[in-house]
C-alpha cells in the first residue's frame, strides 16, 4: 500500500507544483496599478466578492438557475472534502465510525452531484454547445474519483484503485480546466477591486 | 504566418496582464451567464452566451500558451489564429458585445468577459481589421487636437449665438457661455452639438458657477477601439486644456463612456499631470439641488418618467444613486425599470455600436429586452444620461413602437427650474397641465 | 445648379452620425467627384473639417445657411 500511497503523494505534489507554476506565471505578469481616485473601497469589494456576492440570491443568474448553482456549490464542497480526505487518508482507520460514515456519504453526495453535472453537460443544449472535451473529461474524472474515495472510505479493497485515481486526478489539476480553482481566487479579487473602487459592490442597500 | 496575424498575436501578448490571463483561465463554462446578456435574451442561441464568445479568444490563447493544448488542440478546443478566425473575432467583439459587464456581475467566478472583448478590439485595431469608422472618428478627434485653429472661429461664432438663446431662456441678459476662461473652477466638456451645451449652460448660470466650456468634445472613439494610444491622444486635448486653464475640476457631459474613461482610466494614463477632480454633470446637478443652488419644482414634470442606467455610468462607473436623486427631485412620477442599477439591462447601443451602421440591424434586435423593460414601466419619458443610449433608445422607440420621449437628465432639470423660456425642442412640454398659464402668471 | 454626384440630408442627426453617414456615402462616389450634404447639428462645423483632414479628402465648402442649417461639400480624393 505504501507504494500506492507514495504514488498518490507524487500525484498530489505534482499537481501542487503545477498550480504553483501557474500561480507564479500569472503573478509574474503585469498588474496595472489603478491610481484613479476612489469612490468606494476595494477591500470591501473583495470581501463582498467572497461572501455576500457568492450567495445564491445575490445575482440574477443564480436566482434564475438556483438548482444548477446549488448543485455546483455542493459538487465543489464535495471536491474540497475529497482533497481533505486524501490528505488524511493514512489515518482513516483512526476516524470514529460516525465520522467515517459521514465522510463516505459526503463524498457519495459529491459524486452524485458531479454525475448530475456531467450528464447536464451532455443533455442540456447550451451546456453541450459550450463544452470542450476537457470539460467532459474533468467533470467525470473528479466524479469517479469522489465515488472511489467514498468506496475506499468504506471498503479497504478499493484503496489501491483510490490512490491510483487520486494520483491521476491531482496531477491533472494544473493541466486542464480544473486549474480554474486557482483563477477563481484571482478573478474574485480583481472583481472586488474593480467594483469596490467604484462603489458598485457593496452597494448601499436601497429598494430596487 | 502573415504580417497581420503576427501583429495580432504580438498585440495579444502585449496585453496579457494578470486580469486578462485570469479572465482567459477562470471560466468553467457553466453557462450561467447566458441570460445576463441582452443578445441572448433577444435571441436565445448558444452563440450569444458570453462564455461562448469569450471561448473564441480563449481557443487562440490556449494554442499559444497552454502545454496540453499544443499537444492535443482538439482536447481543449485550441485553435491557431488565422485570417478567418481574426475576422470572426472582430465581428464578435464589435457587433456582439457592448462591453456592458452584465455577464461579469452575474458570473459566479466574476469572469471579466468584456476585458477579453476589449483585448480582441485592441488586437484587431493594431492589425488593421477594426471597423474603419471608429478609427476615422478617433483620428478626426485627434486632428482637432493638433490644430484647433481650423474650427475655433466657427465654434466661437456658434457659442455667441447660443449665448443669445441662453439669455432668452434664462431671462438673464448677463448669462454667458465662457470659453477658455483662465482660472475657472470647472471645465465643462460637452458633446458635439448644442443639446449638451445649452441646458448645462442654463444650470451653470443660474447656479452662478465659475465655469468654462471646453472647445473639445468628451466622446473618445479610441476607447471603443481599446486603442490606448489613440484614446490617450484624444483625452490629452482635454487634459492639456484643463492644465492650461488651471481649472479645479473637469465636468463631463451626460455621456457614458466619456465619464467612465475620464473618471477611471484617464487619471492612470496621465498620472502626474492630472491634478483635478473628474465629475459627471449629474453629480454637479445633484449637489446644486442638495445645496439649494438651483431651485427645482418637484411637480414640474407630471408625466411618468423612467431612468435607463447606462452601463458605463452605473455598473462600470459607480453613478447609481446620483441620477435617481436628481430625478426624484424634478419628476412627480418616477418609475424604476426591473432590473435596474448594477443589474440593469444594456440598451444595446454601447461599446461604439451606435456608430457602426453595418451592424445596425443586429444592434436594434439586441435592444428588444430593453424595449420590453421600457414598455413595462408605462412611462412616457425615458431618461438616459448617455448619448449612445439615447440614440439607441431612439431607434428602439421607432422599431418597437414605444411611443416615448427620450431625454437627458439636464433637460428635465432645466424644465423643472421653470425658466422664462423652454429649451429648443422642448416648447410643447410647457403646455402640460396649464404650465404655460403658470409661467405667464409668474 | 450643383454638380454634386450625391446630395444627402443629415437633418436631425446628432454627432457622430453625420460623420458616420458621410464616411459611408463617400464610398459611393468616384475619386474626383463631389457630394454635398445638409445637417442641423452645429457639431458638423468642427467634425466635418476634422474628418476631411484626417482622411485626406477635400472640404470644398462648409457654410451656415439662413435657415440655421449647415451645408458642406466634400470632394473624394482617394
Amino acid at each position: 500500500m505504501v507504494f500506492f500511497q507514495l504514488l498518490a503523494l507524487a500525484g498530489f505534489l505534482a499537481g501542487l507544483y503545477g498550480i504553483y507554476i501557474r500561480y507564479a506565471q500569472t503573478k509574474a505578469r503585469a498588474f496595472p496599478a489603478d491610481k484613479s481616485p476612489l469612490k468606494g473601497n476595494p477591500s470591501h469589494g473583495i470581501a463582498y466578492a467572497f461572501t455576500k456576492g457568492m450567495m445564491p440570491w445575490a445575482k440574477e443568474s443564480t436566482r434564475l438557475h438556483m438548482i444548477a448553482y446549488l448543485r455546483g456549490i455542493g459538487f465543489h464542497i464535495g471536491i474540497f472534502t475529497a482533497i481533505g480526505a486524501l490528505i488524511i487518508s493514512p489515518f482513516w482507520t483512526l476516524l470514529p465510525s460516525l465520522l467515517s460514515l459521514t465522510l463516505g456519504w459526503a463524498l457519495t453526495l459529491g459524486a452524485i452531484l458531479g454525475a448530475a453535472g456531467g450528464l447536464m453537460r451532455i443533455v442540456e443544449h447550451n451546456l453541450r454547445g459550450l463544452s470542450i472535451p476537457d470539460d467532459h473529461f474533468a467533470v467525470w474524472l473528479v466524479t469517479v474519483w469522489m465515488a472511489v474515495s467514498a468506496a475506499a472510505v468504506w471498503d479497504e479493497a478499493w484503496m489501491a484503485a483510490y490512490y491510483i485515481l487520486s494520483a491521476i486526478t491531482m496531477a491533472y489539476v494544473p493541466l486542464g480546466k480544473i486549474r480554474h480553482c486557482l483563477y477563481f481566487f484571482f478573478s474574485r479579487v480583481f472583481f472586488g477591486k474593480f467594483f469596490g473602487r467604484r462603489a458598485v459592490y457593496p452597494h448601499p442597500d436601497v429598494a430596487k | 504566418m502573415t504580417e497581420t496575424i503576427e501583429l495580432a498575436l504580438k498585440t495579444l501578448e502585449a496585453q496579457l496582464n494578470q486580469p486578462l490571463e485570469t479572465a482567459l483561465e477562470a471560466c468553467a463554462r457553466c453557462g450561467l451567464c447566458a441570460e445576463s446578456c441582452h443578445y441572448y435574451r433577444a435571441e436565445p442561441k448558444v452563440k450569444h452566451i458570453p462564455a461562448f464568445r469569450a471561448e473564441r479568444l480563449r481557443s487562440v490563447y490556449r494554442y499559444e500558451h497552454d502545454f496540453l493544448s499544443r499537444l492535443f488542440p482538439v482536447w481543449t478546443g485550441a485553435k491557431k489564429l488565422d485570417e478567418p478566425t481574426l475576422a470572426s473575432l472582430t465581428e464578435i467583439a464589435f457587433s456582439q458585445c457592448t462591453l456592458c459587464r452584465r455577464c461579469t456581475v452575474n458570473c459566479p467566478l466574476g469572469v471579466d468577459t468584456p476585458l477579453m472583448m476589449r483585448a480582441i478590439r485592441a488586437v484587431t485595431t493594431a492589425s488593421g481589421t477594426a471597423p474603419e469608422i471608429l478609427v476615422m472618428l478617433a483620428d478626426a478627434a485627434i486632428e482637432k487636437g493638433k490644430d484647433p485653429s481650423f474650427f475655433k472661429d466657427m465654434f466661437l461664432e456658434q457659442i455667441a449665438e447660443m449665448e443669445e438663446q441662453l439669455r432668452d431662456i434664462t431671462g438673464d441678459p448677463t448669462a454667458t457661455i465662457p470659453v477658455e476662461k483662465q482660472g475657472a473652477k470647472i471645465l465643462y466638456v460637452p458633446l458635439a452639438g448644442a443639446h449638451t451645451i445649452l441646458p448645462p449652460a442654463a444650470v451653470f448660470n443660474v447656479a452662478k458657477e465659475d465655469w468654462t466650456l471646453s472647445i473639445f468634445e468628451a466622446a473618445n472613439y479610441g476607447v471603443f477601439l481599446a486603442d490606448v494610444n489613440r484614446a490617450k491622444q484624444v483625452a490629452k486635448r482635454i487634459v492639456d486644456e484643463a492644465n492650461r486653464l488651471g481649472v479645479k475640476e473637469i465636468v463631463i457631459a451626460e455621456c457614458g463612456h466619456a465619464y467612465a474613461s475620464y473618471r477611471w482610466d484617464v487619471p492612470n494614463w496621465f498620472a502626474g499631470q492630472f491634478d483635478f477632480k473628474v465629475r459627471s454633470l449629474i453629480e454637479v446637478l445633484a449637489d446644486y439641488i442638495r445645496d439649494g443652488k438651483i431651485k427645482v419644482d418637484p411637480t414640474a414634470i407630471p408625466e411618468g418618467v423612467t431612468y435607463h442606467d447606462s452601463c458605463n455610468l452605473a455598473r462600470n462607473g459607480g453613478l447609481i444613486e446620483e441620477p435617481r436623486y436628481v430625478l426624484k427631485n424634478v419628476v412627480r412620477d418616477f418609475r424604476e425599470m426591473t432590473p435596474n442599477r448594477d443589474q440593469a439591462i444594456c440598451c444595446g447601443g454601447g461599446g461604439g455600436l451606435v456608430a457602426l451602421a453595418e451592424y445596425a440591424e443586429r444592434r436594434i434586435a439586441a435592444g428588444k429586452p430593453k424595449a420590453e423593460q421600457i414598455k413595462q414601466t408605462g412611462a412616457r419619458i425615458v431618461v438616459a444620461a448617455c448619448e449612445n443610449c439615447r440614440l439607441q433608445i431612439g431607434d428602439l422607440n421607432e422599431r418597437y413602437k414605444l411611443n416615448v420621449q427620450i431625454t437627458a437628465i439636464t433637460d428635465l432639470v432645466v424644465r423643472a427650474m421653470r425658466l422664462p423660456k423652454p429649451l429648443p425642442g422642448h416648447e410643447a412640454e410647457r403646455l402640460f397641465e396649464g404650465e404655460e398659464a403658470a409661467v405667464v402668471r409668474e | 445648379m450643383s454638380d454634386a454626384k450625391l446630395s444627402l440630408d443629415f437633418k436631425g442627426l446628432l454627432c457622430p452620425m453625420p460623420v458616420v453617414k458621410l464616411a459611408q456615402a463617400i464610398k459611393q462616389i468616384q475619386v474626383g467627384e463631389i457630394l454635398e450634404a445638409i445637417a442641423t447639428d452645429p457639431g458638423v462645423m468642427a467634425d466635418i473639417p476634422a474628418w476631411t483632414r484626417s482622411t485626406g479628402h477635400e472640404l470644398v465648402s462648409l457654410d451656415k445657411r439662413e435657415d440655421k442649417t449647415f451645408k458642406f461639400v466634400v470632394k473624394r480624393l482617394k
